[in-house]
């Protein structure tokens, strides 16, 4: 700490504050327009001028100057003033000044500014610019003559987003934002660039001209996409949500979003929103009353006990998915589940025997905290973007070292200094393990890892991993294995991150016990280190700790084969769309085509609900309450921005009543039901709505180590064919974001991506139609050639309802596929 | 009773009465006759028009502004991406005929007319739609 005057007030301020810092801290306001709390001082506007005695009195920006001891600083002299006005004066010259037409008035830093300091005539007469404005891309316009080159969009391109897209072109009175060769904006569309621009230089194209900031309603709540969890502002207005509102203060990500969270808000007021109950009568579904529907339900599940089961969404809230399970109590039956059953598996298998607890026992802001990144699979940027921006800020601002074991390279692939070894497909577990063997081999184990119950029969399980016997199945040299091992072992913190959800049926149990193992066995526990499984969608962890999966019941695969042999006679799906994001379509089709009665609550008529006999219209996460738990167990309040869509229920409402209609007893409220799961679910005790605030609270994991030999698949290659995997696409998060306007214009369907080499042996063309063929069935999509892709390896994302590579895909890690033109 | 304490104050009112007789009347005899309104008269209000194009940008201000809150604004995208008033309402049932619309207009693209003649038959067409705003020439 050191002591320094500013305005005549004593005030304290950390040894490595900015003047700027030193002021903020003591509540003191210096105005800025280039500087952002999150990206590196800059110093590009000159409007946080301030005076330092020492320095002579000359003006220095606050932003870019640290504080010394004993600095006296003046933030607001007559000349301060006079020089800040006159900032301002400069930029106005060739600023269009169009507020009346641009989108960012009313939170416009520049017009702000100019109020502030009034300045209402201009000295200087100047042309103003003549920029070609980019109306080409429906998400975000660029309009360069309103800009006031603060370069704020270039830095938090890359520096948070590490993309890189914009940057200064040209010099002097030239100088603007732009693309690479003055191109088109092809980039990520996380909109991060959109949301610190100080000016309506860039903006959100979806929003546009739909409404004045000032006229919204700003309601906090939580992304209901992925895990990651992050914090939203939505915009309301007149009942619809319009857009999302940034807030720099706002979540361990300081607002940042990705593309689905920023942009894939609109299937909240979708046209296509279920407004009212469907029951099917003579083969049609006809508009019926909610006591209808939901008297019809409960006549089914009443007394139905094993001959019923659920599958569940993971998006549902914690005190929906208790309501869910208690119905399926009340009928009698414990088949209910999620996530398909298997992809959650990592948590309630794996690492329930590992660390004897279902959740991770690390959290998202361990990863800047860490020396070295152990991510298994590049996809963990696609599937938790926001979580991808702490790896990017970990490995470029902090120094941390990332590796990087996946089946195909990616974006963190390029990320400085990181190394990714890209394996054969479906050989994870066996590298793992055998970084293990190494480990062990080279004596880098902790002292104290042989007392760890399991130790030995690890030992044993691990004899034929060795790097040497690993390296010729995963494509990887001995060496690298060995090296990896030695990284991880001798990092100060180490953390592995890995995802996991519907695509990825490789990342199991197994997988989970083989990574525990690592950590067990270093020792790598702690603040900076653990393990991070990141669940798929919002509150996939939350499912795992309120038990929403089988534990004494039949599994979602059981259920669907139950369905199909008739054992299984009445199944309800809530919020679940098994037919495009389960393996093997037809199968799962004829089992739903197959079982007596389905009922299907959702916000959708999607593909599962077309073929229900009873569907129920769901509310969205903007309009309920409840609670979601983030994959690092933070758990978040969410309550109602808007009211709700048409005739639709929250699945809250729907449970409690069909509950008492069986004759058992809801409790009223969500409140009362997290009051219950705060007294029972481990992590969750002195948790209320009141204590989790605007911040939420961690569910704390208690980690009771246990070394699990974990089986190592062996995908053996097929002559002639060509590996495919399945996984997630940056835009995309499970089949909700097909219903985000923001997601379906930068990533309209399917496709399936595959190295130059393979493309040139085939001849085939970026865009051209393949027949993609495995025993299982087949579809038809678009190549894209990528240089990520391994030879002989093909990947497909399974979001897509049409042409949906579930048709080809029956659920193993690895399917061998034929591809042709 | 004295009668000229009766009578007195009745001739007085003849008479004030006869005089009348020989004055201009002032009833305006509506709708035959029409009442002149001043120039700042703040009538009904007109959306004003260049290029053949309602100024109105929709910048949202005057619907802010208004405290009667009668004001609908709904902006769209011209072809050539610029901005105009898809919708442009009015409720008169509500208008307090203030001007502070026409005062925080940055683009002089509203103004009040003499117009006062509003009365009509339904609550519906109080609603002044952007078609019955726009200035007739
Ligand atoms: S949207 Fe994101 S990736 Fe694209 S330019 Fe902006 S910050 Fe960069
Ligand atoms: S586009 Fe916006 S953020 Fe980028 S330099 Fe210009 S004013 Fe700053
Ligand atoms: S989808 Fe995930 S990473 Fe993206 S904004 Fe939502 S919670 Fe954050
Ligand atoms: S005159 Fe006053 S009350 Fe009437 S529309 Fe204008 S601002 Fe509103
Ligand atoms: S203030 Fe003027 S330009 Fe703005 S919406 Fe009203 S009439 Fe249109
Ligand atoms: S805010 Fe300090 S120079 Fe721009």
């Amino acid at each position: 700490m050191v002591n320094l005057t500013i305005d005549d007030k004593q005030v304290t301020a950390p040894k490595n504050a900015t003047i700027y810092e030193a002021a903020k801290i003591n509540g003191i306001k210096i105005p800025i327009l280039c500087h952002d709390k999150k990206l590196k001082p800059f110093g590009a506007c000159r409007m946080c001028l301030v005076e330092v005695e020492q320095m002579k009195g000359r003006q220095i920006p606050a932003c870019t100057t640290p504080v010394t001891d004993g600095m006296i600083i003046r933030t607001s002299t007559p000349d301060i003033i006079k020089a800040r006005k006159m900032v301002l004066e400069l930029l106005l010259l060739n600023h269009p000044i169009d507020c009346p037409v641009c989108d960012k008035g009313g939170d416009c830093d520049l017009q702000n500014l100019t109020y502030e300091y009034q300045v209402n005539a201009n000295r200087f007469s100047d042309e103003k610019f003549h920029h070609e404005i980019d109306y080409s891309n429906p998400l975000i316009e660029r309009d360069m003559n309103r800009c006031v080159l603060c370069g704020k969009c270039a830095r938090i391109c890359d520096e948070i987003v590490s993309f890189g897209a914009l940057t200064f072109i040209s010099r002097g009175i030239e100088t603007k934002i732009g693309c690479e060769f003055e191109g088109a904006l092809n980039c990520e569309f996380c909109g991060s660039c959109v949301s610190v621009c100080p000016v309506g230089s860039l903006l959100a194209r979806p929003f546009k001209y739909k409404a004045r900031f000032w006229a919204l309603t700003n309601h906090k709540s939580v992304c209901s996409y992925c895990g990651t969890g992050c914090n939203l502002t939505l915009g309301v207005k007149d009942n619809k949500v319009l857009t999302t509102v940034y807030d720099e203060n706002q979540g361990f990500h300081n607002g940042q979003l990705c593309c689905r969270g920023r942009f894939g808000y609109q299937f909240i007021n979708s046209d296509k929103r279920l407004t009212t109950p469907l029951v099917r009568k003579n083969g049609v579904l006809t508009e019926a009353g909610w006591d209808e529907a939901l008297e019809l339900v409960a006549s089914r599940l009443k007394g139905s006990g094993a001959s019923a089961a659920a599958l569940s969404t993971p998006r549902l809230a914690n005190e929906e998915l208790v309501l869910f399970k208690k119905l399926m109590e009340t009928a009698g039956s414990a088949n209910y589940d999620h996530s398909a059953g298997y992809a959650h598996a990592a948590l309630t298998e794996g690492f329930a025997r590992s660390f004897g607890a279902t959740a991770s026992p690390a959290t998202i802001p361990d990863i800047q905290k860490s020396d070295l990144l152990l991510v298994i699979k590049t996809d963990s940027y696609e599937t938790h973007p926001v979580v991808g921006f702490e790896i990017n800020m970990a490995v470029k601002n902090k120094g941390a070292k990332l590796n990087i074991l996946s089946d195909k390279r990616g974006k963190l692939s390029k990320l400085p200094d990181a190394t990714t070894l890209v394996h054969t497909p479906g050989c994870e577990v066996a590298v793992i393990n055998a970084m293990a063997k190494a480990i062990l081999d080279e004596k880098l184990a902790a002292g104290s890892a042989a007392a760890i119950p399991g130790y030995a029969d690890l030992e044993k399980a691990l004899a034929g991993f060795t790097p040497d016997a690993v390296a010729g199945q995963s494509g990887l040299s001995a060496a690298a294995i060995r090296q990896f091992a030695t990284d991880y072992a001798k990092a100060g913190k180490a953390l592995i991150i890995f995802p996991i959800g519907n695509a990825y049926p490789g990342h199991n149990a197994d997988l989970a016990s083989a990574v525990a193992n690592l950590a067990i066995l270093t020792g790598k526990f702690g603040e900076g280190s653990g393990v991070l499984c990141m669940a798929e969608k919002n509150n996939s962890q939350g499912a795992v700790d309120m038990g929403f999966y089988a534990t004494s019941g039949l599994n979602a695969g059981q259920i669907i084969d139950g369905c199909a042999s008739g054992a299984i006679k009445t199944l309800f799906i809530a919020g679940e769309n098994p037919v495009v994001s389960y393996p093997n379509r037809a199968a799962v089709t004829a089992a739903l085509d197959k079982v007596e009665f389905l009922v299907v609550s959702d916000l959708f008529m999607t593909e599962t609900a077309a073929m229900a006999d009873v569907v129920l219209p769901a509310c969205s996460f903007a309009e309920k309450e409840g609670t979601f738990t983030s994959v690092d167990r933070r758990v978040q309040h969410i309550k109602p921005a808007i009211g709700k869509i048409g005739k639709s229920r929250t699945d809250f409402e729907i449970f409690g009543t069909l509950i008492a209609k069986l004759g058992g007893q809801a409790p009223a409220t969500p409140a009362a039901v997290f009051g219950e799961i705060a007294a029972s679910v481990p992590g969750y005790a002195g948790m209320s709505y009141a204590s989790l605030g605007e911040v939420g609270a961690f569910a704390p994991v208690i980690v009771k180590a246990t070394f699990v030999a974990p089986k190592a698949a062996v995908v053996e290659p097929v002559a002639g064919k060509l590996a495919l995997v399945t996984g997630s696409v940056l835009y995309h998060n499970g089949t909700l974001s097909q219903f985000g306007e923001g997601p379906m214009y930068v990533c309209p369907e399917g496709y399936v991506e595959l190295s130059r080499g393979d493309a040139a042996k085939l001849k085939i063309e970026e865009n051209d139609l393949l027949n993609v063929a495995s025993a299982t069935g087949s579809t038809k999509l678009k190549a894209r050639i990528t240089p990520r892709m391994p030879e002989g390896v093909l990947f497909s994302p399974y979001h897509f309802g049409a042409a949906g590579i579930n048709q080809v895909w029956s659920g193993a890690p690895v399917t061998w596929v034929t591809v042709t033109k | 009773m004295n009668p000229i304490n009766t009578f007195v104050p009745i001739i007085q009112g003849l008479k004030i009465t006869l005089s009348h007789l020989f004055k201009k009347p002032v009833t305006l005899q509506y709708p035959t006759e029409r009442p002149k309104v001043a120039e700042r008269f703040r009538g009904l209000h007109a959306l004003n028009v260049s290029h053949n194009k309602a100024k109105c940008v929709a910048c949202y201000l005057c619907p802010t502004v208004c405290p009667a809150k009668c004001i609908t604004v709904e902006a769209g995208e011209d072809a050539n991406h610029d901005k105009y008033a898809a919708k442009y309402e009015i409720d008169m049932l509500r208008c307090i005929f203030c001007g502070y619309c026409v005062e925080a207009c940055p683009v002089d693209a509203i103004r009040m007319t003499g117009e006062f003649e509003l009365a009509n038959y339904s609550r519906k067409d109080f609603v002044y739609s952007k078609e019955r705003l726009l200035e007739k020439k």
